[in-house]
């Protein structure tokens, strides 16, 4: 009854606060709505520091309302966004509490083999050696990242695969795929998954292992398939 | 290891040797990692563990055997209190009788017999060789020294004269597996008698002390539960605690985490002994372990600075710092878990 009076009205559900209607998955917001801030520095400056555009903001933000912050935003200095990102894709059935309590059991298992390395190493070696779990993690991204990639064009009645750029986003969604998947797959059974990931990112960080393979094999097919480059229309 | 006040919120180093010499079992998981990750073995030094030792160096062997509860929330770091204590009288000569988790005993028990001593009873052949291999390890000295002082019989053909020295008793254990669960009575029975006459000291250390008064998972061939009393291991361990022994201490620790059938809130001597125990443990010096102190949080923080177990950069700022605090809250164990992948 309360969704009918809102389609009547002509106005989104969000965008009436009386009726209690939980926004739904991709439901969108009326584009009065503005988006919630979350640095802390942004409130801390004094007023007279502002500018005029920002004072301006302040004013709008006093008469406007605000969307909903989603679960992932966090004002926290430790927070990631990659991190998260990846969290999200290991996540299964919505179990975030299972896949952040992985993630950090990853990166915690990261930290002691690089740090048992590093007290047993001699001097000269102790500054090349990388502690940090969060610089491996995206170091390891970056190295697994392709930077072309294949799509099916049809023409003519067949399919080729055509070499194609692919966008940042793309690209890091890509790496981060063959990373999961590869520790699902291809492990033993009776391994943990941080033991697995750790051990992946260690050698992704390195420029060795599975996923850099996949990767240097799709590069190859794509200089292979590089005659059908003219299909792209795009 | 000569603590005073002034250390209070310091941190002090074991060597390596004498880790694996004094606690073959006795320590936490997560702090025998952090021993391996870093090569060394800090322990902090904090208020409730200075008292604990104050009051031992004060006590009279000629009376009875205080008893100190430690209690105190989850993760607040009685566990480690406890091995501190027990650090100091091993480095002081006394013996030590240090059993890591009374609630091992109680759960998660494959092989149950039926003793062979006493008809009621119920042996756990696994817990007690294993427990008796531990012992081995950490009081080689003293069991050269004593004597037994009665003629016990393993079964029909076995049996061990008066005046033999305990390690055969121990021997005869870990040999043979049915008679553990009687070699530890009978080293218990000992060493009971034998510190009222003042040739050592005697320091009986219990983790987990609830689980022998609670009830056990665990199931006779029937099907029907077992009671705590009914097995070997805790009707001794009960004697032990008792205090109608002079020349030593007993120094127990409550814990929730291990415990069978107590809600998660419960934290309070009263609430985890319940009756029974509390009647049977009744003088006691309760000992509570508080979260850490602005000092000690500080003097943990540097800590793991120095030794690079923080690594990204925001940890190393005023932020960062004031937000570790804010979400572990103190707590020992949850700093430990946040620190872990920062």
């Amino acid at each position: 009854p309360c969704r009918d009076t809102a389609r009547a009205l002509g106005s989104s559900p969000a965008s009436l606060a009386p009726c209690r209607i939980m926004p739904v998955r991709w439901s969108r917001y009326n584009p009065s709505y503005l988006e919630p801030e979350v640095k802390k520095e942004s409130y801390q400056k004094p007023l007279e520091e502002l500018t005029e555009e920002e004072r301006e903001l302040m004013e709008l933000k006093a008469v406007r309302p605000i969307k909903a912050a989603p679960p992932t935003l966090s004002s926290s200095v430790f927070s990631d966004p990659m991190i998260s990102k990846f969290t999200n894709m290991m996540m299964k059935s919505g179990n975030k509490v299972l896949a952040r309590s992985l993630m950090s059991q990853t990166l915690e298992n990261i930290k002691r083999k690089q740090l048992e390395k590093y007290h047993k190493a001699p001097e000269n070696e102790k500054e090349t050696i990388e502690c940090n779990p969060y610089v491996i993690f995206h170091q390891a991204l970056k190295n697994c990242q392709p930077i072309i990639g294949l799509s099916n064009i049809t023409k003519g009645g067949k399919t080729y695969q055509v070499p194609v750029p692919l966008t940042d986003n793309r690209k890091r969604f890509l790496a981060m795929k063959w990373l999961i998947t590869e520790c699902r797959d291809n492990k033993h059974r009776r391994t943990m998954m941080p033991e697995k990931l750790s051990q992946e990112l260690l050698l992704a960080f390195n420029n060795e292992g599975p996923v850099i393979k996949r990767k240097h094999v799709l590069h190859k097919m794509a200089e292979a398939n590089r005659a059908y480059a003219h299909f792209r229309w795009w | 290891a000569k603590h005073t006040e002034q250390h209070e919120g310091r941190l002090y180093n074991i060597p390596l040797e004498e880790v694996n010499a004094v606690f073959p079992h006795g320590l936490p998981h997560r702090f025998q990692q952090q021993i391996r990750t870093f090569n060394e073995a800090r322990v902090m030094v904090r208020r409730p563990a200075l008292e604990l030792l104050g009051y031992l160096k004060g006590s009279n062997l000629r009376h009875p055997a205080v008893r100190y509860v430690i209690y105190g929330e989850r993760g607040t770091g009685k566990t480690m209190t406890l091995c501190h204590v027990v650090h100091y009288c091993s480095k002081q000569g006394w013996l030590v009788l240090h059993i890591p988790d009374a609630h091992l005993w109680v759960k998660n028990c494959k092989e149950l017999l039926q003793s062979s001593y006493n008809k009621d009873r119920l042996d756990q052949p696994l817990q007690a060789s294993v427990w008796l291999k531990n012992f081995k390890a950490s009081n080689e000295h003293f069991l050269q020294e004593i004597k037994t002082q009665k003629k016990y019989m393993w079964g029909k053909r076995e049996s061990t004269e008066e005046g033999r020295p305990l390690r055969e008793v121990v021997e005869q254990g870990l040999a043979r597996a049915r008679s553990a669960c009687d070699a530890v009575g009978v080293l218990l029975r000992e060493l009971k008698l034998q510190s009222h006459r003042g040739s050592f000291q005697l320091l009986v250390a219990v983790d987990g002390v609830n689980a022998l008064w609670g009830r056990t998972t665990l199931r006779k061939e029937d099907k029907s539960p077992v009671c705590p009393e009914e097995l070997t291991l805790v009707h001794n361990l009960r004697k032990m605690l008792r205090n109608d022994w002079s020349g030593g201490a007993i120094v127990t620790t409550l814990s929730q985490t291990g415990s069978l059938f107590k809600p998660s809130s419960a934290y309070t001597p009263q609430e985890l002994l319940g009756k029974e125990g509390f009647d049977a443990l009744d003088p006691f010096v309760p000992i509570p372990v508080p979260n850490y102190s602005p000092r000690e949080f500080e003097s943990c923080y540097s800590y793991y600075l120095e030794r690079k177990w923080l690594q990204h950069e925001k940890a190393r700022t005023e932020d960062g710092k004031a937000e570790l605090q804010f979400l572990s809250g103190s707590n020992p164990r949850q700093l430990d878990r946040l620190a872990g992948p920062l």
